[in-house]
């Protein structure tokens, strides 16, 4: 299970990242000395500027990469590599496009490792196709999908192995402003209904603080953090909200 | 999409007529063919050398009547058939091994890149002297030729697969195997396919000069011995039949590809 609200899922103990040099050229020091938890079902947004290590920070979460030194912690234990509590969502959805859209939620679950769980493959894809508001598009392939819709597929195959956390990396920076807007509120109705932990990275400080219960700052490369803000605003947040609105703009100058 | 195409006013009046595409595609070989006849009826070119088109279509009917053309049609696409089917696995496992598998890329990548640049006539005297001059001979030759864009083609295509794709299927569970079969292999698909189409091509080129080399039957050897007979008018029935079964088969190709992989979108084609 994914224990209790308020517990410890991820540690980030002093972690640190070094890309050797190649060819003669300098090693770079991608994150140094990170330290950070996340609890269980906590929506975290991390903003910074472009190029800090954002994404690199999650692909160590998600097991892709390794750190140099320190210990990525999940539920207490060291990662040790992919796993399906730990999903990631990319930017530039990845989903398969040989498989319609039914086939991409269902791959997840027809996989060996996931087999015998007791749940009905069709059921269950039917129930997600219906959460992020596909249904109707079983059939059609990927590109027969808009930009916001690829995003929404990509969260619902994420969702069908059941994962804990759900690693999503400016899943919402490639679609226009309008469609930008509408996939937020679809994010956290899906993270509402389903009470997954979020770890939401982004480049937009507005989107941050709307979203996130806890916002992380982190400075230019090398990554470390500037600052961890707690958005102790009610939902649903308005963005005309005074407030919230001081909160961007206090984000902002520490950006600058 | 429909691609971008300039249209003048008078090609509109064209396009107006109201013939479908298909028939607007027959033109332009109609009206060389057209020419081409009038040309010879009129005395215009030397017949002995460039025969009507009618009388080649009248030697058509002749050879079909006589079952000529259908023993060395069959003689050819036999040879054909079997060395470019054995090229397509061949060249499909290996490409996949390939990319996937950096000792077997070391192994094979050189001796593929000495090989590639030999045309593969020059060893049909070599394979007729190993399988003899029946179909032995042919299969081995088309089979090589064939199988180097298939090679090329399915090991681009393997190595070119996002990274993304199979980083998500290993975060959804999946096991090597798995991903192999259920992400490396349909995602290659497409340049296989690709090579399949070229291999076919390279077979039906190489199985016609192969038996004007050395064979007793076959079309390549129909039209070398109506040239050596000097009728003009049958080596054009043979080149006519070589072309029909290129262009026919390629469209078949085409057919398959849409029917096999609906989800493929190719930006030209």
């Amino acid at each position: 299970m994914s224990g209790a609200p308020g517990q410890e899922l991820v540690r980030f103990d002093r972690v640190t990242l070094t890309f050797p040099g190649v060819n003669g050229r300098p090693a770079i020091e991608v994150i140094r000395q990170l330290d950070f938890r996340i609890e269980t079902g906590e929506f975290v947004a991390i903003i910074g500027p472009s190029g800090c290590g954002k994404s690199t920070l999650l692909s160590l979460l998600a097991g892709y990469l390794p750190p140099s030194s320190g210990r990525v912690l999940f539920r207490g234990k060291p990662i040790a590599g992919p796993a399906r509590e730990r999903m990631m969502v990319f930017q530039q959805p990845a989903l398969f496009p040989w498989l319609t859209t039914a086939g991409n939620v269902a791959y997840g679950l027809k996989l060996k490792a996931n087999r015998g769980n007791g749940r009905n493959v069709q059921s269950t894809v039917d129930a997600l196709l219906h959460l992020v508001q596909l249904d109707g598009f079983a059939h059609h392939y990927p590109s027969d999908l808009s930009g916001g819709m690829r995003q929404r597929l990509e969260i619902a195959r994420a969702l069908a192995v059941d994962p804990q956390v759900l690693l999503m990396d400016e899943p919402l920076a490639a679609l226009d402003a309008l469609t930008r807007r509408r996939m937020q509120g679809e994010v956290l109705h899906i993270w509402e209904k389903t009470r997954k932990t979020i770890l939401f990275v982004t480049h937009d400080i507005d989107e941050a603080v709307i979203m996130a219960d806890r916002v992380i700052v982190m400075a230019q490369r090398p990554t470390s953090i500037l600052e961890i803000e707690e958005v102790r605003l009610p939902r649903p947040r308005r963005r005309e909200d005074p407030e919230l609105a001081g909160i961007v703009r206090r984000l902002s100058a520490l950006l600058e | 999409m429909r691609p971008l195409v300039l249209r003048w006013p008078s090609f509109r009046l064209i396009e107006r007529a109201a013939l479908p595409r298909w028939a607007l595609r027959l033109v332009g070989p109609l009206t060389v063919l057209l020419g081409w006849e009038l040309g010879a009826r009129f005395g215009l070119i030397n017949t002995l050398l460039l025969p009507p088109p009618s009388a080649a279509f009248a030697d058509l009917g002749v050879l079909i009547s006589g079952g000529y053309l259908g023993k060395a049609l069959y003689a050819s696409l036999f040879r054909v058939v079997c060395g470019f089917a054995l090229a397509v696995v061949v060249g499909a496992l290996l490409g996949l091994a390939m990319a996937r598998i950096r000792l077997v890329d070391d192994f094979f990548d050189p001796i593929v890149e000495l090989l590639r640049p030999i045309s593969p006539l020059a060893l049909f005297p070599l394979a007729i002297l190993w399988f003899g001059i029946g179909d032995g001979s042919k299969i081995f030759v088309i089979a090589l030729a064939a199988c180097f864009p298939v090679i090329l083609n399915t090991f681009a295509g393997a190595r070119s697969i996002d990274a993304n794709l199979i980083r998500a299927a290993r975060s959804l569970g999946a096991s090597e195997f798995e991903i192999f079969k259920g992400i490396v292999l349909p995602a290659s698909l497409p340049h296989i396919f690709t090579g399949i189409r070229l291999a076919w091509g390279i077979s039906l080129i190489v199985i016609i000069a192969a038996e004007m080399v050395g064979a007793t039957v076959g079309m390549g050897y129909m039209v070398l011995e109506a040239q050596q007979t000097f009728r003009t008018e049958r080596v054009f029935a043979g080149i006519f039949v070589i072309g029909a079964i290129g262009f026919v088969t390629d469209l078949g190709f085409r057919r398959l590809r849409r029917w096999l992989l609906p989800w493929y979108r190719e930006t030209q084609d």
